[in-house]
This record gives structure tokens, C-alpha cells and sequence, in this order.
């Protein structure tokens, strides 16, 4: 009798042990289920809603195929007026542009890249001479950027150019294949060279960390090289299956990466490690859609600015997350 | 006791398991021993006349039909017991080596059956053709150039095995049986006086022969490809190189367009003042990027075509162009001989006419187009005012976007869109509704 009780309560101990493992089981999945659409979400957060659209200046002058665009974090935004060899000088806040002002310095044609320091200064890349140019907050030219003390090759062809917040240069140089880094007065600091297996590199970025990355527009790759590191390495396999012709690159504040596919018409969105999180906007002629994009920069309120070259404007939205 | 006999069985089982198969193998079909080939000769009586060539294919010599045929049912053709492309593999699974830097393409396909004859041939190899005519069976061009120049190369004449593997070859790329050099340098000593002389006492046999020769044969002495730089053909090395004794022999003496500067300065001066750049020229390789630097086959000293040249950095682009091609392919043949209304590709860029647009080296237009407007640069092959009269020009503003004034571009799309008449939507309804909006459905 004793022993049938005994095993009697065995038996149930064990069904009440199958009993937890089931229900532990159960939960383990119902938590995985849920976390499966967190991933997902958190892969497709980011999103650019379409605000406005910049396409004259403030004499009603309209801008012809814009290359560059600049902005800084209080209201400032900068055009590459690039088809009419001059710059454009809004005000952007709350929504509400303002102005529109021509800068046309005599030494700067064809400004294809553009970029401000923490003082106002704006720096431009001129196309045509491929110099990068410097000039005062008002607008007035200030100098050449063509870096003091370079070691050999000394020719520099600049192809594009950063400058991170502590004013520090960054010059894609494509005849000596390498990136420059220069001091805020344009001293040489130090050089990275690139891989030796790349197609043709169009633009580069700089994190907060001082990583650099490089988007190679044939291969349709991004290299990095952390602040400290003499080479680079690829981030990305080839990203083809999401983009044709990647040919500039920026940064929001949190790392995540956007290349600009400039023959497809779209944004690709990769996270710091070059996963790939999405892709936004597509190839078209009305507002809020892109052809033939240039330059992208992205402010500190995630305001996003793309200058739309084939639709000869500049284009504002902002991120969603 | 209980152990050992379930050993027993066990071992029993194994044996079985690994002996049945090879007793099998040997005879699956359980043939009488003076069956085997004999057999299907009874009906396939056709077949004794093919067994009286040269080179008998050994599974056919010793009557091994079943070897590759199932004699009742088979899920492949001519009831092969194994698919076609992967039956020859079988037994000669080494054709193709393990870390191959080529592979013939048909061997990849497992197409064994485009060079050889499954069971009997009058060519070693049982091949289908014996000596080069079997190669230029496929590469036609080849053989039509081979013939026609004026300098070949002995090697070639004699045979493409010379120098090439059939199948595939782990020391080089197209298929070359070493890297080329040392194929080259097998015959042309390079401490010959003669041979050091030619190449003006410049160490080439650590160069690349095919820089400046076409290993093929070619109708200038030497040969050289029939376009060859001014300074190859003068024999100044020196122009461009650093002298031959120096310890960087190869070196150029400036880098990049800067060297090609030196004499093709009016080019590159008229380059240098447009507006945009094609930003490989003030790269590293430069102009090299698109031109050889001693010879070429291509006249301006061009890489290739400018097909496969442009398709080097814009594989996007062609890569397109090769989709909207195979798109017309089939619509064409599902339209069965009725004429199909708009082109789906444009003709220019199918051929590899890039310059048809763009301007190779710099222009002061957008996209390095060959004219200021569209209107120009399609009116030079399309008159637009007698292929439309939609209101475009100057003064007429694209209802879409305030800044942008209506040319051919608005609703074309010059490099095709997959949409007849190259727009980019389905339907001419659907584009026109974009601006005509009241007319939307």
C-alpha cells in the first residue's frame, strides 16, 4: 500500500515536472515570438518624411542642377548652386526657410561638395579646379585648402572632403589614394591609404569616434578604418542588391550610415557595422522623390537635406525613428 | 553471451552493407556474363558502324552500356542513368583541379559532350574535331582573326593546347596551362642578345608580355597589336619609364595624367577647362584607367570595347541594358512575328555607344553630356518636333517641379526603364495622369 503511494506520488511529481518543462517551454517561445518583431522593427526604424522643397533663391532665381548642400546646427544651410557657379544661403528653423542670399566669390566655380565648421566657415569643393576653398562665416573668400606639409606625391585631387565637430579636415585624395587629415588650419596630421583591392572611391565619412569610412561606388562597398588604424577594411560586402550607384555618404548622430544611390534614386540606410537596416525614397520628379541626388547632410534635429541635382533642387525631410 | 551475439549481428549487417553494393555495382542489372554490350547491339544495330572509329571510349570497348545507361527507365534522356551534365564526372572527377585560377565553361556546365564523343571518335580524346578546328568551333572570331593576320605565332598555327589547357588550370587565368611569362619565356630566352636588344635592354621577363603583344598573331612585325603608342613604336622606353639600369626600372617618371600630360598636353589642357571631369583621369591609374599604355587592339589605344570599358565602373548600367535586352527577347517571340509598338531599349547603349551622349575624358554639362540640352543631344538622332507635339522647351515649365522645363527627358528615360518607349511607367496613360491630372481615372 505504502509502496503504491509511494509511486502514485512519483507520478505526479514527474507529470508536474513535464507539466513546468511544457510551460517554461511555452514561454521561452512566446518571448522569442515576441522579441521576433522588435528585431524587425528596430531594422526598419529609420524613415525620411518629406517636408519641403528649396528650388529658387531669394530673387526668384532658380538653381540649376545643385551638387552641394551643407547645413550646422543652429539654422544655416548652405546650396551648391552648382550649375550656376555659386552658393545660396538660407535660414532653416522651425520648419521655416528664409532668405536665400547668393554667395558668388570669384576663385569658386562649380561647387560640387560642401561642408561648415563649428566657427561658420563654409568649405566648398570646387569641381572644376578640384580645390577645396575656404570662406568666412559672410560669405568672403579666406583661402585654399590645400594642405601644409603633405609628404610625397604632393598632387592632391580632391574628390570629396569632411570635417569633423572639432574642425579637423578630411580629404578623399584620389591621385595619391589616400585620405588626408588635416588640423583646422589645414596642417597635415596624418594619412590613411586605401585597400589595395577597391574600384573608385567617391565619398567619405567621419564618425564621432573619428572611424572613417569610405563608399566605393564600382564595387559598391563601404571600407572603415577606426581613428587609430593605418588601413582600411571593407564594413560591407558588395551592396549591389540594394543600390546601383552609391556616390556620397553621411552620418546621423547615432552612427547609422546613409549612402546616396545616385543612378537609382534612394537612400540606403546601414547601421555603424554595414548591416543593411533599409532603404528610402525612390527615382521620380515630384516632391519627396529623387533624381540624380548628390550631397545628403543630416543635422543634429535630424533634419535631413538632399540636394536633388536632377530636379534641380534641394529637398528637406526629416527622420522618423 | 547476449553481447557477443548482438556484435555478431551487427558485424553481419556492415559487411553486408559494404559488400552488396560493390557486387552490385559490378553487375546491377544482373546481365548474362556474354550479354553486356552484345545485347543492346542487337537492337542498336546501327551502332557497330560508330564502334569501328579510331578511339573507342573505354566503357564502350569493354561493352559497359550499363555504365552510363539504365537498360529499363531513366529520369534523364537517352535513359542515362546519371543527368548529363554531372555523368562524365563519374569517373574522371579530376578534370578540374581543386583550386582552379580557370575553368573552361563548358566543363563547368558539365557539357563534356561539345568537344568529345561519348563513345567513338577517329581523334585522340575521342574529340568531335581534331587540332583547332574544334576550338574554333565556338571561338569563331578567334579563328577568323588567326587566319586573316599577317605575323602569327608558330605555337598557335600548330595547335591551342600549346599553351592551353582544355579543361581547366590551377597556375592561370584563361585557361593558360602556366602564367603567361613563363609559357612566353619557354621558348623566347630572355638572355639572348637579340631578345634584350628588342626589348631595349629593359628586364620584361618580369613584365607582361601581352601588354604589348597579341600572343594570337597580329599584322604588325613582332607582333605587336596593331595600335601601338608612338614611343613603343620609336623604341623610347625612356620617354615615359625610368632608365633601365635604375633600381625601379618599370617606374614612370610622373604619376598618373600627369605623365600622359607631358605630351598630350592640349588634350588634357582642353579636359582640364570644362566644368566636370570623368573623375577616373585624376585617379591613380589615370588614363590608364581606359587606354593601354603600349598597344592595343582598339584604336586609340582603348582597353576594349566601350561596351565592356564603360561596364567596368558602371556595371549597374549595363547590367540593365542586359535585363532589357532579354526582356525584348521574349516579347518579342511571345508577340510571334506581330509588330510590337515602342522600343524597349535604346539602341546607342545596347551597342556600347556611350559616346553617342557622354564625352569620355570632360564636358561642362550634367552627366557629362555630349550637348548643353537633351533636346540637342536626342535631336541628333531623333527629330523630336516631328516625333511629338507636346509643348517642350525653354519656356515651358514641367507641372511636376516648378524649376524644371519640359525636354525628352521628362518622359524618357534614355537608358530604358523596362516600359515600351522607354518611360517609366507601364502605360502612356499613366504617364501623361502624372501631369494631366484631371484625365486620372
Amino acid at each position: 500500500m505504502q509502496n503504491l503511494k509511494k509511486h502514485s506520488a512519483e507520478r505526479i511529481e514527474h507529470s508536474a515536472r513535464i507539466k513546468n518543462r511544457k510551460t517554461s517551454t511555452l514561454i521561452a517561445l512566446m518571448f522569442l515570438i515576441l522579441l521576433l518583431p522588435i528585431n524587425i522593427y528596430s531594422a526598419e526604424t529609420v524613415r525620411l518624411k518629406y517636408i519641403q522643397s528649396v528650388y529658387f533663391d531669394e530673387k526668384g532665381v532658380g538653381m540649376k542642377q545643385p551638387e552641394g548642400v551643407a547645413c550646422n546646427e543652429k539654422d544655416l544651410l548652405i546650396v551648391g548652386d552648382t550649375g550656376n557657379d555659386r552658393l545660396l544661403r538660407y535660414s532653416y528653423q522651425d520648419r521655416s526657410l528664409k532668405a536665400g542670399t547668393e554667395i558668388r566669390v570669384q576663385q569658386l566655380s562649380n561647387p560640387i561638395r560642401l561642408q561648415i565648421n563649428s566657427k561658420g566657415e563654409i568649405f566648398a569643393l570646387d569641381g572644376k579646379k578640384r580645390r577645396i576653398i575656404r570662406l568666412n562665416p559672410d560669405g568672403t573668400f579666406k583661402g585654399y585648402v590645400d594642405g601644409e606639409g603633405i609628404p610625397s606625391p604632393s598632387t592632391v585631387v580632391p574628390r570629396s572632403f569632411k570635417i569633423d565637430p572639432q574642425n579637423n579636415i578630411y580629404i578623399l585624395d584620389i591621385f595619391s589614394a589616400r585620405v588626408l587629415m588635416l588640423n583646422p588650419e589645414g596642417k597635415f596630421q596624418k594619412q590613411v591609404p586605401f585597400p589595395n583591392e577597391y574600384g573608385f572611391f567617391s565619398d567619405l565619412s567621419v564618425d564621432s569616434k573619428g572611424t572613417l569610412f569610405l563608399i566605393d561606388c564600382v564595387k559598391a562597398m563601404v571600407f572603415s578604418a577606426a581613428k587609430d588604424a593605418n588601413s582600411f577594411s571593407p564594413l560591407t560586402k558588395n551592396l549591389r542588391e540594394y543600390l546601383n550607384f552609391p556616390t556620397s555618404m553621411t552620418m546621423d548622430n547615432r552612427g547609422t550610415l546613409y549612402v546616396v544611390d545616385e543612378n537609382g534614386g534612394g537612400i540606403v540606410i546601414l547601421g555603424r557595422d554595414g548591416t543593411y537596416l533599409g532603404r528610402q525614397l525612390s527615382l521620380g520628379w515630384n516632391e519627396g522623390l529623387l533624381y540624380y541626388p548628390s550631397q545628403m547632410v543630416i543635422n543634429e534635429k535630424g533634419e535631413v537635406f538632399i540636394s536633388d541635382r536632377g530636379n534641380s533642387r534641394v529637398q528637406i525631410f526629416t527622420l522618423v525613428k | 553471451m547476449r553481447s557477443k551475439l548482438k556484435w555478431l549481428f551487427l558485424s553481419g549487417v556492415i559487411i553486408t552493407l559494404l559488400v552488396f553494393p560493390e557486387a552490385y555495382g559490378q553487375n546491377k542489372f544482373k546481365l548474362k556474363p556474354d550479354a553486356k554490350g552484345k545485347l543492346c547491339l542487337s537492337c542498336h544495330d546501327n551502332f557497330k558502324e560508330k564502334l569501328k572509329n579510331q578511339f573507342v571510349h573505354t566503357p564502350v570497348k569493354s561493352g559497359e552500356c550499363s555504365e552510363c545507361h539504365n537498360p529499363h527507365a531513366a529520369p534523364h534522356g537517352k535513359l542515362l542513368d546519371e543527368d548529363a551534365n554531372k555523368i562524365c564526372s563519374k569517373c574522371h572527377e579530376g578534370i578540374v583541379p581543386k583550386n582552379p585560377k580557370s575553368v573552361h565553361k563548358v566543363v563547368m556546365e558539365g557539357n563534356c559532350v561539345k568537344c568529345h564523343d561519348p563513345h567513338a571518335s577517329n581523334n585522340k580524346f575521342v574529340l568531335l574535331k581534331a587540332g583547332n578546328d574544334l576550338c574554333f568551333e565556338c571561338h569563331k572570331d578567334m579563328g577568323n582573326n588567326i587566319s586573316k593576320v599577317k605575323f602569327k605565332h608558330n605555337p598557335v598555327e600548330k595547335g591551342c593546347m600549346n599553351c592551353h589547357d582544355p579543361h581547366a588550370s590551377d597556375k592561370a587565368k584563361n585557361l593558360l596551362k602556366n602564367d603567361l611569362v613563363a609559357l612566353c619565356i619557354s621558348c623566347h630566352k630572355p638572355d639572348r642578345p637579340n631578345f634584350i636588344k628588342q626589348h631595349m635592354n629593359y628586364p620584361v621577363a618580369k613584365a607582361d608580355c601581352s601588354s604589348c603583344h597579341d600572343t594570337h598573331g597580329s599584322n604588325k612585325a613582332g607582333i605587336l597589336y596593331d595600335n601601338v603608342h608612338q614611343p613603343v613604336a620609336n623604341k623610347v622606353c625612356t620617354q615615359c619609364h625610368e632608365d633601365p639600369s635604375s633600381s625601379a626600372t618599370f617606374k614612370t617618371k610622373r604619376p598618373g595624367y600627369e605623365l600622359c600630360r607631358g605630351c598630350h598636353s592640349k588634350m588634357m589642357n582642353e579636359t582640364f577647362d570644362k566644368n566636370r571631369v570623368h573623375w577616373p583621369i585624376v585617379d591613380k591609374v589615370g588614363c590608364l584607367n581606359c587606354h593601354e599604355p603600349h598597344a592595343s587592339k582598339g584604336k586609340n589605344l582603348l582597353i576594349g570595347d566601350s561596351k565592356s570599358l564603360c561596364g567596368k565602373c558602371h556595371s549597374d548600367t549595363m547590367e540593365h541594358q542586359v535585363k532589357l535586352a532579354e526582356k525584348e527577347k521574349q516579347e518579342k517571340a511571345a508577340a510571334k512575328g506581330r509588330p510590337i509598338k515602342g522600343a524597349l531599349t535604346h539602341n546607342p547603349i545596347q551597342e556600347g555607344e556611350c559616346s553617342a551622349c557622354h564625352l569620355p575624358h570632360a564636358s561642362d554639362n550634367a552627366y557629362l553630356m555630349n550637348k548643353p540640352s537633351f533636346y540637342e543631344s536626342c535631336g541628333a538622332c531623333h527629330d523630336w518636333s516631328k516625333h511629338t507635339t507636346h509643348p517642350m522647351g525653354a519656356k515651358v515649365v514641367d507641372s511636376r517641379n516648378k524649376n524644371i522645363k519640359m525636354d525628352c527627358m521628362s518622359c524618357h528615360r534614355s537608358h530604358g526603364t523596362g516600359y515600351r518607349y522607354m518611360i517609366p511607367y507601364p502605360t502612356v496613360t499613366d504617364l501623361c495622369v502624372q501631369c494631366h491630372k484631371q484625365f486620372k481615372r
